[in-house]
């Protein structure tokens, strides 16, 4: 049943006023003048008839008046009713859970980051809410931690929320709500709550963070979602920058390659690059991109500028919704080419053909930037990155378990791998045995294509670093070149992107990180690829790619919120400091790596920049620390989507409250009740018209 | 001139001044002066002489049987000699007392009696006087010498408001004591029961009595134009009844209507003249109204 409460209840106090009417009628009545008259036979006369009439009105305008006052007075107490199922009257424990995420700095339609109004809408929450309120926040960056930010301090609260801004991280929401969940679920207090203050990322929103939300409503726990914003802002991103700088066109010259994202549903417009070190301008270029592309652009540099082992550059792009991913740091290597170890196997004492070699290094001087060593698969007992940048398996049947080893650590470790299959690659060996751990593919026999026809290579991911080389688009054939077989190969998990596949569908190119699996040969064995024009742009693309790869893969350098950490090719004497922008200072610990050592900080970084590791004064390493890109794509999750998950047969709602204003209504309704002193005032002003209507009328009164 | 008789005729203006007599003299030679055609130059019964006819005298009182013998014209002139007896009743009940500008009603009626007993004595007529209330009441003789003018008005100095007005019961012993024919001129504010009145008029007129009823009201009276809710005070029964001016205005208007109109009609179908008054009106009109009378009678 709604009940009605006062805010201001002294007001109620004044409610006596509500009978001055009638004293100061009886009042008036007690001093009404005697006036002497001739005779008072007509009025006698009429009296009987009017004295009704006027008594009627004299009660009417009485009640009329007395009713005025009334209302007025309640409606300065602000009166509220309180719907069924609020919280009026009982205390709550409260759980926020406030987005602070990287996404959350996207500027608004008032060019104001959306942490702004997430955390005036907790603010609004905490307001509102009463003495015996259990209050706990969470933060989306921070998981784990809502134990702490428990407070029944109101103000220690506000002081906590009024501090908080958009952290260069990704959204946590299941780490953070489960924390939180279990919080209020402990309360001892019946009711409870669960906001959610976010712009539910679809990068955040992960299934597990639906999974929380819906275990909390089928807790008994009102979640109510409260987006701040709705719909897919464009912003474009750099999500990586190729630490590796390559010689340019033709050998002429130096270029650095940035991994660009547009994030929308439109072309992006031409997105200026510029790469700066210190405050020097070292390069830079430009790129429109379609919608939703993703890829590499290339941009020449100066060559004196960038001179030196260990080059830290800035690359900035033109500042949009999200400022945070326009700007990446990087640390380039020095120019220099890429190492591929070719690893192939006699044919009937025939040395491997040698299309692959010659695609990648057709001088042998290394003029293309390539450096080509073809050698037995012995040679990878003896792998490690200081030999290769890249691993190219060509047309290899399979290897030994050591071997097998060695590459799948290679690879872990950063180094790349090209997969070129042929018709003496074993498909059992590597579905089984190389595959599992690097990349999510299956393979089956080959299949040779029936007499008189044959595979067309068809490119399924245009923008995809592996076809860099080829101007295609969706579906077009990279070349005239036909394929009489394929090995017959199935991707198993998103991670591995088919790029290039046959008319029919076959997978022919599976890109993962760090590795490229080409599922034909790069022989003249199952056709004539080898003598295309595509051939030799197609077999750059694999080997660029997969030593690129780690560039921006997970685990391969330090994000934000990560501690940071370096390689290094020898232990350091004495203890090994990082230092880092915004006065980090952290002493790192050494680890063995087996080629090599990692120096890991042991504090994360807070902040994006450039760490150095020094040992006894002497700089180590340089290493560049960026925010994790995924939560570029400024997409979202509809509230309304979460807010349909049924809650269960025990469970309360899922609610979605898309604005401010309707949230300090429903905080207003559900928390200090439904306020009604605007419509007493309207009825406090109706009651008083009408009383003035039925005093100046004649109503009643002939 | 027309100023000063129009002050003259004032009721609020007379009332100022100090002397009743002097009041009744201005009154009338203010009412007088402005009469076009008197009818105050009496006629009466007993022959005086003859005067020769002078272009403008009325034929009727030409000598026929001179002119039949001697062809010459003369009027025949009569000694003057009343033949009228007046009596002024007048009301001075508790209700008369009331005036709201400072006149009561029984001050109006005392004037207008006195302007009256004034212009009756001078035509010689004889004037007596009755002053009644319930259960008390003085009265005059009639006489028609100059000097009863003076307890006449001596009588009218006396009279103060008070008592009820068993109206009706006053008219109807009057009735009886009046043996003479004559006029009878009644100053009122007639509040009593309106079929009695009516009764006691037709009982005059039974005894050939001519009638004349001045029907004075206070103009608030009349209006009901008050303001504030107030208790009204009945003057004569003390009864008091609490009510709002403004909502019972117009019904009440209309109720005093009625009733003078009721008035009105009683006396027309008892051949009696009614004049109603209020105690703002000019005393010309009560004047002129009592000469017409007079005239008709004579």
């Amino acid at each position: 049943m709604p009940t009605l409460s006062f805010l201001n209840p002294a007001f109620l106090w004044a409610l006596p006023a509500a009978a001055l009417p009638i004293l100061i009628h009886l009042l008036s009545r007690r001093r009404i003048p005697e006036i002497p008259f001739p005779t008072t036979q007509f009025l006698r006369a009429l009296e009987p008839r009017e004295i009704r009439r006027l008594r009627l009105r004299e009660i009417l305008l009485l009640i009329l008046r007395t009713l005025a006052l009334l209302i007025f007075v309640l409606a300065f107490a602000r009166p509220t009713v309180t719907p069924r199922g609020a919280v009026t009257h009982a205390a709550a424990a409260v759980g926020i859970l406030l987005d602070d995420s990287e996404s959350m700095a996207a500027l608004d339609d008032h060019a104001r980051p959306r942490v702004e109004g997430a955390i005036a809408r907790a603010l609004a929450i905490v307001d509102a809410a009463r003495a015996g309120d259990e209050l706990y926040l969470a933060r989306a960056t921070r998981p784990g931690e809502a134990e702490t930010g428990r407070a029944r301090d109101r103000v220690r609260l506000k002081r906590t929320l009024q501090g908080i801004e958009a952290q260069p991280l990704p959204a946590r929401l299941e780490g953070s709500l489960r924390p939180l969940r279990l919080a209020l679920q402990r309360s001892a207090l019946k009711e409870r709550e669960l906001y959610v203050v976010s712009d539910l990322q679809r990068a955040g929103v992960t299934p597990e963070a639906r999974h929380e939300i819906a275990e909390a409503a089928r807790n008994g726990i009102r979640v109510i979602l409260l987006p701040v914003t709705e719909g897919r802002t464009p912003n474009h991103a750099i999500l990586a920058v190729d630490p590796i700088i390559r010689p340019g066109p033709e050998g002429r010259g130096l270029e650095m390659r940035v991994r660009l994202a547009n994030d929308a549903d439109g072309p992006s417009d031409r997105l200026a690059l510029r790469v700066r070190r210190g405050d020097a301008l070292v390069g830079g270029g430009d790129a429109a991109l379609r919608a939703g592309e993703t890829r590499w652009v290339s941009m020449p540099l100066e060559t004196g500028a960038v001179a030196g082992t260990e080059i830290p550059v800035i690359v900035e792009s033109d500042v949009d919704a999200l400022p945070t991913d326009d700007r990446w740091y990087a640390v380039l290597g020095a120019p220099r080419h890429l190492r591929v170890l070719r690893i192939a196997e006699p044919r009937s004492g025939e040395p491997p053909p040698r299309y692959a070699e010659l695609a990648l290094d057709p001088g042998g001087k290394g003029t293309s930037g390539f450096v080509v060593e073809t050698t037995g698969p012995g040679a990878l007992l003896g792998l490690n990155r200081t030999r290769a940048d890249v691993v190219l398996l060509d047309d290899v049947a399979s290897l030994s378990a050591d071997a097998e080893s060695r590459l799948k650590r290679y690879v872990h470790e950063g180094g790349g791998l090209v997969v070129a299959l042929g018709p003496h690659s074993d498909p059992d060996y590597y579905t089984r045995g190389l595959f599992p751990g690097i990349i999510d593919l299956t393979l089956a026999q080959p299949e040779r294509a029936a007499e008189g026809s044959s595979f067309e290579l068809r490119a399924r991911l245009p923008g995809h670093p592996v076809l860099e080389g080829l101007a295609v688009g969706v579906g077009s054939p990279l070349s005239q070149a036909r394929l009489s077989g394929v090995m017959r190969g199935r991707a198993t998990s998103p991670r591995a992107e088919v790029v290039v596949q046959t008319t029919g569908g076959l997978p022919l190119v599976v890109a993962a990180p760090s590795v490229a699996v080409f599922l034909s040969s790069l022989a003249d064995d199952w056709g004539e690829l080898p003598y295309s024009g595509a051939f030799v742009p197609l077999v750059r693309g694999l080997v660029a790619y997969a030593a690129r790869a780690p560039a921006g893969a997970a685990g391969t350098e330090p994000r934000v919120g990560e501690r940071p950490f370096a390689r290094l090719d020898a232990a350091p004497s004495g203890a090994v400091i990082a230092r880092g922008p915004g006065g980090y200072t952290s002493p790192a610990a050494m680890e063995n790596e087996g080629m090599g050592f990692r120096a890991v900080s042991d504090a994360p970084a807070a902040q994006a920049g450039f760490y150095t590791f020094e040992a006894g004064g002497r700089r180590l390493a340089t290493v560049a620390v960026n925010p994790d890109p995924v939560e570029s794509d400024l997409d979202v999750v509809p509230a309304d989507s979460l807010a349909a998950d049924p809650p269960g047969p025990t469970g309360a709602r899922i609610l979605a409250i898309p604005t401010r204003a309707a949230l300090e209504t429903r905080l207003s309704d559900t928390r200090r009740g439904r306020e009604l002193w605007l419509p007493f005032l309207l009825v406090a002003a109706s009651v008083l018209i009408a009383e003035i209507l039925l005093g100046s009328s004649r109503i009643l009164a002939r | 001139m027309s100023q000063e008789r129009t002050r003259l005729l004032d009721p609020h203006f007379v009332s100022k001044l100090a002397r009743l007599d002097l009041k009744a003299r201005l009154v009338v030679e203010g009412f007088l002066t402005g009469l076009h055609r008197s009818p105050y130059h009496g006629f009466s019964v007993e022959f005086a002489e003859h005067r020769q006819y002078m272009p403008g005298d009325p034929l009727r009182h030409l000598d026929w049987k001179v002119l039949a013998k001697s062809d010459r014209k003369y009027l025949k002139q009569y000694e003057e000699e009343t033949n009228l007896r007046s009596s002024l009743l007048i009301d001075t009940s508790a209700s008369m007392g009331y005036g709201s500008r400072g006149l009561t009603k029984l001050d109006y009626a005392r004037q207008l009696a006195a302007a009256l007993a004034y212009l009756m004595l001078t035509q010689n007529d004889a004037v007596g006087m009755f002053a009644f209330a319930s259960g008390r009441g003085e009265q005059i003789p009639a006489r028609s010498t100059m000097g009863h003018l003076r307890p006449l008005l001596l009588l009218l100095e006396r009279l103060t408001p008070g008592g009820g007005t068993d109206f009706a019961a006053s008219l109807h012993s009057l009735a009886e004591r009046l043996t003479r024919r004559g006029l009878v001129v009644i100053l009122s504010d007639l509040l009593d029961d309106p079929d009695r009145i009516a009764q006691a008029i037709h009982h005059f007129r039974h005894r050939k009595h001519e009638v004349l009823v001045f029907h004075i009201l206070d103009p608030l009276e009349v209006s009901f134009d008050f303001e504030r809710e107030a208790v009204y005070v009945d003057l004569e029964s003390g009864e008091r009844i609490t009510t709002r001016p403004q909502e019972l205005r117009g019904d009440y208007r209309e109720r005093v209507r009625e009733w003078r109109e009721r008035m009105r009609q009683f006396c027309v179908e008892k051949r009696a003249d009614y004049v109603p008054l209020t105690t703002d009106q000019p005393y010309d009109r009560a004047l002129l109204e009592y000469l017409s009378k007079r005239a008709r009678l004579l």
